[in-house]
């Protein structure tokens, strides 16, 4: 085996309030010819940074010291034109936006073959251009070749980009984080493509991700960072089935899995990089922590395949110990709280006052029933109408058809009676930040529901808005800061208590964790659980994650093109889905471990 | 310089020049128009700082009166117009689509005459004293500021948190007024203080036709003007300060407005 990629000691400091803070420390990692390894982590663990101070991307200002050897050089210390020719020609590189990294106006072909003149000179090259579309599984490639970057869909642009990075052939990929912010079973089917082309082309590919669960199934070695280290590295079969390290162990057992009954919490959050532990950098979170870890960094020991920096590393478990099955219980029975009767959305396409108007229907004729304390789980793509059903439910859209409360239709109420009732539906979005004003206290934030609904004198509103701080795990003093300051689980956290403040009979959750960090997403679905079960709250889960839709749903609604292909209890949907578009979404889904 | 400093330069230029318009006239204690005709034309002396007049009459006293003139009439003028423009573009963001299509037509009407010709219009037809020239300064400018506040008005009403709020029972009134006044103060501030400077110059370019403060009162450009009328004797002191003012007051105008765009500008 020969090693196209070997990274040695790197570290990278990011100029930060006028000192260096560092942000990647001492990383090694060889990737051989063939051969995928995942470097995976948290947002702020340092992964990203790390990719790009391998082809010396990093801000100006950034200081990198360490070697990083590709094809017999050493591009730490490659002066910048040298090191021009090597990037993109040795080594490709994806990203997550594929939208953002392509010309809008130029079109697509114009941009792959720029890919190649730019190291080999030459024409416009058609022929190499439509090897290349062929190669990443563009259909019709020939009549696509004067298409733009909008004529093509969120997974095609990514295609596109591969195409890109391969035009030369590079020994080297880099893809950081290329399946984010795409469908489920688009970001199968490009992981697959990645891995197919990396046997194919025999290339090393260096996969950059937050999500265990993507790269699970085809990377060959993985490697852990947190907060700048790493701490788990090696071969991915081990890794995945007998995890050493705590940090490893428990981030796997936050992932939401097809048919798990309790994900695993992490306390607390990744530290930030100017406030990085002295010791083991997981010691504050870690529930094996002993005394010594917080004294120094722990030396890396070997087991097996695997490496783990760890004084006390977890124990081999069976390999199905920890999973706790599924409980096969009968389904629970709940009273009836809303009915949605034959409900369909337009939206109407208008164009000017003399414009046509198109009508665009984007849900036709859904009909289910939500009970009390029910959570109803509601799956499909983007573009497949989940989101306008909520709204509809929520009375933020017309719609035709029937949305009844407790027997009520809400097309009967007007006014304060229909103000009221309306109050009783509360949502949480898929972006905290977004629905919070940036200018409202956390405390105003929280305390508007109760506002809106009619006096409270100013001692009672305080005590209610600690008491619901609380109840979603922060800190009552929150009430006095500004959502900039809050992280993205936090804030989330606290759309939650707003929603509560309005003392609602059903939650909508809009993709309540899409934005999350694994470990902060199981904490918040479980606080979630919590709730409803103390409150005998309804949700309606709205999201693309079936597996995060099976942990928490009592029923599963599955959408395709606006309309509801199967509706199910949970377990009976994942034990025999009857449509096959139901079937697909389940199979793309995170897997039990060890199955 | 840097957007603090030039924000700094710009609050204490703007405060020197309130003082000059608010504070300092009270310290005149004779009557500035009074006629010395022994006296026309001086330069500046130690007995008449800034020189006299054609008519003997003290520059130092004109221009301080002229200041307070010049000023309480432009500022409730920038204030009028930057309370019809937040107004008008709160009505045409709130308001269902077709209210808001008329409501921006007539907007676009308006923009469409050049202010200044309409202002010369109006000043012709309407007997001319202060209350009149705040209304007529006041509602020729504030077409763009509605613009901009309605369109503001349009994207932020989308957004997650007025959805939020709606569902908890919000009204439109209250919906502008928590939400979309919070989220928007920096830009309006921000256009305020450049409204500050527009009143200003619209206001001197007006006098300096004789259509703005009237007689026996005098403003920057009234003062200007009757410089003009006698540019020939080189009457460089009765020139000079009340050219300086205006350039300064919208040098601090444009300075604050500058400086507090660069530091709300990303501020979201």
């Amino acid at each position: 085996m020969n090693a196209v990629l070997r990274v040695e000691n790197l570290s990278a400091a990011l100029p930060r309030g006028g000192r260096d803070v560092p942000i990647v420390e001492g990383l090694n990692l060889t990737i051989n010819a063939g051969e995928m390894l995942a470097l995976v982590g948290e947002s702020g663990s340092g992964k990203t940074i790390a990719a790009l101070s391998i082809m010396r991307l990093l801000p100006p200002g950034a200081t990198l010291t360490g070697g990083v050897w590709l094809g017999g050089q050493n591009l730490a210390l490659l002066p910048e034109s040298a090191l021009r020719r090597v990037r993109g020609r040795d080594a490709g590189m994806v990203f997550q936006n594929p939208l953002a990294a392509l010309n809008p106006s130029r079109t697509v072909a114009s941009q792959i073959a720029e890919a190649w003149r730019v190291h080999n000179g030459g024409g416009k090259n058609t022929a190499r251009v439509l090897e290349l579309l062929g190669e990443v599984g563009i259909p019709n490639a020939a009549a696509r070749l004067g298409d733009y970057p909008h004529q093509f869909s969120g997974g095609q642009r990514q295609r596109v980009m591969l195409a890109m990075a391969l035009a030369c052939a590079p020994k080297l990929l880099i893809a950081d984080e290329p399946t984010s912010g795409l469908d489920p079973l688009i970001a199968r089917q490009i992981m697959e493509l990645i891995a197919r082309l990396r046997r194919e082309l025999n290339m090393a590919v260096l996969f950059v991700t937050h999500d265990l669960s993507v790269v699970e199934a085809h990377a060959d070695a993985v490697q852990m960072l947190y907060a700048g280290k790493s701490v788990e590295w090696g071969s991915a079969k081990q890794f995945f089935t007998h995890p050493r390290h705590p940090y490893s162990e428990a981030l796997l057992g936050s992932i939401a899995r097809v048919g798990q009954a309790r994900l695993h919490n992490i306390p607390g959050s990744l530290p930030e990089p100017e406030a990085r532990p002295p010791g083991c950098r997981f010691a504050p979170r870690c529930a094996h922590c002993q005394p010594d870890c917080e004294a120094a960094f722990p030396p890396p020991s070997q087991f097996g395949a695997t490496t783990a920096a760890c004084f006390y590393p977890r124990p081999v478990q069976d390999r199905h110990a920890g999973v706790e099955a599924l409980p096969v219980t009968a389904p629970r029975r709940f009273i009836t709280q809303l009915q949605v009767q034959h409900l369909s959305v337009r939206y109407a396409g208008k164009t000017g006052w003399f414009g046509a108007k198109a009508a665009m229907p984007a849900l036709r004729d859904a009909s289910f029933s939500l009970g009390r304390g029910e959570c109803l789980g509601v799956v499909g793509e983007s573009g497949s109408g989940k989101s306008t059903l909520g709204r509809a439910i929520l009375q933020m859209l017309p719609y035709e058809g029937q949305v009844l409360l407790e027997d009520t239709d809400f097309a009967a109420l007007h006014g304060a009676a229909r103000c009221a009732r309306r109050r009783r539906l509360q949502l949480v979005f898929q972006d905290p930040r977004e629905s919070m004003n940036p200018r409202l206290r956390i405390g105003e934030i929280i305390a508007e529901p109760l506002r809106l609904q009619g006096q409270l004198p100013q001692a009672a509103l305080r005590e209610k808005v600690e008491t619901l701080l609380r109840r979603v795990g922060l800190n009552a003093q929150l009430a006095g800061l500004f959502p900039g300051t809050l992280s993205g689980g936090q804030a989330q956290r606290v759309a939650i208590a707003r929603a509560l403040a309005a003392s609602p009979d059903i939650i909508v959750l809009d993709e309540p964790t899409s934005s999350l960090d694994v470990s902060t997403q199981a904490m918040l679905l479980n606080l979630l659980k919590d709730i409803a079960y103390t409150d005998a709250l309804s949700y309606i889960l709205i999201s693309h994650d079936f597996a995060v839709v099976s942990y928490m749903a009592d029923r599963i609604a599955v959408l395709h093109e606006g309309r509801i292909v199967e509706l199910n209890d949970t377990a009976a949907l994942i034990a025999a889905p009857r449509h096959a578009y139901t079937a697909a979404l389940i199979a793309a889904a995170p897997q039990p471990r060890g199955v | 310089m840097n957007n603090r400093g030039g924000l700094l330069a710009g609050l204490a230029l703007g405060g020197l020049i309130f003082c000059l318009g608010f504070i300092a006239p009270l310290l005149v204690t004779a009557d500035p128009y009074a006629i010395h005709p022994a006296y026309a034309l001086q330069p500046p002396s130690l007995m008449f700082p800034l020189g006299t007049d054609e008519l003997g009459r003290n520059e130092l006293w004109l221009i301080l009166s002229g200041s307070f003139a010049t000023l309480s009439v432009a500022l409730p003028a920038a204030a009028l117009a930057f309370a019809s423009g937040v107004a008008y573009g709160l009505a045409c963001g709130l308001a269902p689509a077709w209210v808001d299509h008329v409501l921006m037509r007539l907007l676009d009407a308006v923009l469409a005459l050049p202010s200044l010709i309409v202002l010369l219009f109006f000043a012709a037809l309407v007997p001319l004293n202060n209350i009149s020239l705040v209304l007529l300064l006041g509602l020729i400018s504030w077409p763009a500021l509605a613009r901009l506040v309605r369109n503001e008005a349009l994207a932020q009403r989308g957004r997650d948190f007025v959805l939020a709020a709606e569902q908890s029972g919000a009204s439109r009134f209250y919906v502008a007024r928590v939400h979309l006044l919070r989220v928007m103060a920096p830009v309006l501030v921000v256009n305020g203080t450049f409204m500050v400077g527009d009143a200003i110059f619209s206001l001197s370019a007006l006098s300096f036709l004789g259509l703005g403060v009237q007689p026996p009162q005098v403003s920057w450009g009234s003062l200007l003007q009757s410089a003009l009328n006698i540019i020939a004797l080189d009457p460089w002191w009765l020139i000079l300060p009340p050219g300086l003012l205006v350039f300064a007051s919208l040098l601090a105008a444009s300075l604050t407005g500058q400086g507090l765009l660069a530091r709300w500008g990303n501020a979201r």
